[in-house]
């Protein structure tokens, strides 16, 4: 049927959006079926309550138990706060954390790539605490910023803020010498170079270096659960593994991966509409 | 009608010139790993003149642009512009490169538009310039299409669309039509000789291509190898041609064979220069 209406359209109607658009549609439905593959590896080993699980429920409960999981978290809470609530501290604590990181990282890298002595104050340091295991700060930071939500948002800009800041001076740095030699042949001065050429071409560098730093500051939210707090999804998660609850376990687990899948997603977006000509020179 | 060697320099030529060449060397790096792009060269060029430079590659003639451009600093000499050195880039003087400058987040019309708002245009009128100068080169209906939606072709119009946009004094264009097929670049030339006559521009123009600069120049300047020196200069009439086969007839053909000549020889001093390296 949809066949037969394609080809009674004009060839022009076969333009780039509407094969573009049938790449995209078919691919989504690929991505679907991996999915749908996972799904039902993990529904078979289970055996969901329709036969003997081929894993033992401790390790792996079944698809069903993990919902249920859910829907008692949602009614009851889990020890003494509803689950929003967790799912809201911790969102909190990542957010203040990347917020700061994005506000103050991206101009003082920005800083950085411009001007040549303010980088050789600034960069060497960055560059040296960068290999530094952030977790291993921990017992610090919880010395230093106390056993509140500090600590926590400390523990996950830590990591996320070095690499926000050099991503955003490599960006400034790479921007292409011609085109700032062209801007200047016609007339524009530092401010409007910096504003209308090197802002704009930095920005696919800037939007990489936020994409990659954001997996991270999800893992490092359970980094700064760990210990010193009784809230958030996270540390929901690393109680409810010492009783042994894996449903609670894995509910917890795959709330953080939709939230990351999440705000990959809408960074991906963002990018999207934002760099649309990156990488077409 | 031919080519006729020309002395660029004539003290007639210097006086009121408006860009001149003054024992201009540059060189780069320094010590043993010091490479000298220019030898000391003199140049002089007239309103109104398109000066056409040939010469084999690494010879020096990006630097001389460059430098003349505003980007690089000399080693020793200066370049001039009305009298006055060159010390920085300036709007008057307008430069389109080969590829790869236009700024890509930035629609067609936003690129030609950039040079008038940086001088203080306001926004409505530099894009009201830009889409006459648009429909000038051609790409009318491409306004508001970005520069990787278009053949590398009108890429190049856009290019020297934007430059004209600050109606500077005189054109700087580096090998501009360089990596565009034969057809597209004949058009383009075609164009270029169109907007010359119209608006009378100064045109300093680089290229690899001898037919280029006999189809384009008023005058033709050959380089040396590197370091590169002025070999020979000649004053050339093929560009007043209204013919467009002009490049058929024997008088173009024998202006070619001189100027390879002059260039293969030099070719063949850079390639054993190369192998000393
Ligand atoms: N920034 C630089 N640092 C060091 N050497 C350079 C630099 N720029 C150019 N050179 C050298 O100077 C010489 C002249 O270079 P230039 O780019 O001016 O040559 P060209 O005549 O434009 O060559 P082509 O025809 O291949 O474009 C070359 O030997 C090159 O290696
Ligand atoms: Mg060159």
């Amino acid at each position: 049927m949809a066949q037969s209406k394609a080809l009674e359209q004009p060839i022009e109607a076969l333009d780039e959006t509407t094969l573009e658009l049938r790449a995209g549609r078919r691919d989504r439905w690929l991505t679907s079926l991996t999915f749908l593959v996972l799904f039902s590896i993990w529904v078979a080993l289970t055996g969901s309550g329709l036969w003997e699980p081929l894993i033992k429920p401790i390790f792996l409960p079944s698809p069903v138990a993990v919902f249920e999981a859910f829907q008692n978290l949602l009614e009851g809470g889990y020890q003494g706060r509803s689950l929003g609530y967790h799912v809201g501290i911790s969102f909190y604590r990542f957010a203040t954390a990347f917020s700061f990181c994005i506000l103050v990282g991206v101009p003082l890298g920005l800083l950085l790539g411009m001007s040549r002595p303010i980088r050789a104050v600034i960069e060497p340091p960055i560059e040296a605490i960068r290999p530094v295991p952030k977790l291993a700060l921990l017992p610090l930071f919880l010395i230093w910023f106390g056993i509140g939500n500090l600590s926590k948002i400390v523990v996950i800009a830590a990591p996320v803020f070095p690499i926000i800041v050099i991503s955003a001076m490599q960006a400034v740095r790479s921007v292409s010498q011609k085109k700032i030699q062209a801007a200047q042949a016609l007339g524009a001065g530092t401010l409007t170079v910096f504003r209308r050429v090197v802002l704009p071409a930095s920005l696919p560098g800037i939007f990489t270096g936020i994409r990659v730093s954001l997996s991270i500051g999800v893992t490092m939210l359970v980094g700064a659960e760990l210990t010193a707090t009784s809230e958030g999804i996270a540390w929901m998660a690393l109680t409810a593994a010492e009783y042994l609850s894996t449903d609670i376990v894995l509910v917890g687990v795959l709330i953080m991966a939709i939230m990351g899948y999440t705000l990959d997603r809408i960074v991906r977006a963002l990018e999207a509409r934002l760099v649309h000509w990156s990488g077409k020179d | 009608m031919s080519i006729e060697p020309f002395d660029l320099n004539g003290r007639d030529r210097r006086n009121g010139a408006k860009l001149a060449v003054e024992h201009l060397s540059k060189s780069f790096g320094s010590g043993t790993s010091a490479v000298q792009a220019l030898a000391p060269l003199d140049l002089s060029v007239r309103t109104g003149d398109f000066l056409c430079v040939v010469g084999p590659s690494g010879c020096g003639k990006t630097t001389l642009l460059n430098i003349v451009g505003g980007f690089e600093r000399p080693t020793s000499g200066r370049a001039l512009i009305d009298d006055r050195p060159i010390t920085k880039p300036g709007r008057e003087r307008g430069v389109v490169f080969q590829q790869g400058a236009l700024f890509n987040w930035m629609s067609v019309v936003e690129n030609v538009a950039f040079g008038p708002r940086s001088c203080g245009v306001p926004a409505e009128k530099a894009r009201q310039h830009a889409r006459e100068l648009l429909e000038m080169v051609g790409l009318a209906g491409f306004a508001h299409r970005y520069p990787y939606e278009l053949s590398g072709g009108m890429q190049q119009r856009v290019g020297i669309a934007r430059a004209l946009a600050n109606d500077p004094e005189i054109l700087l264009m580096d090998e501009p039509f360089a990596a565009l097929d034969q057809q597209t670049r004949e058009l383009l030339q075609e164009e270029i000789r169109g907007i010359w006559r119209r608006t009378g521009k100064t045109i300093l123009w680089i290229t690899h291509s001898i037919e280029e600069a006999l189809f384009l120049a008023t005058h033709i300047v050959v380089m040396t190898a590197r370091p590169g020196r002025v070999k020979a200069a000649f004053r050339s009439r093929f560009s007043e041609s209204p013919d467009p086969l002009i490049a058929a007839t024997p008088e173009f053909t024998a202006a070619k064979r001189q100027i390879v000549e002059l260039l293969r020889s030099e070719s063949q001093r850079a390639q054993s220069l190369e192998a000393t390296v």
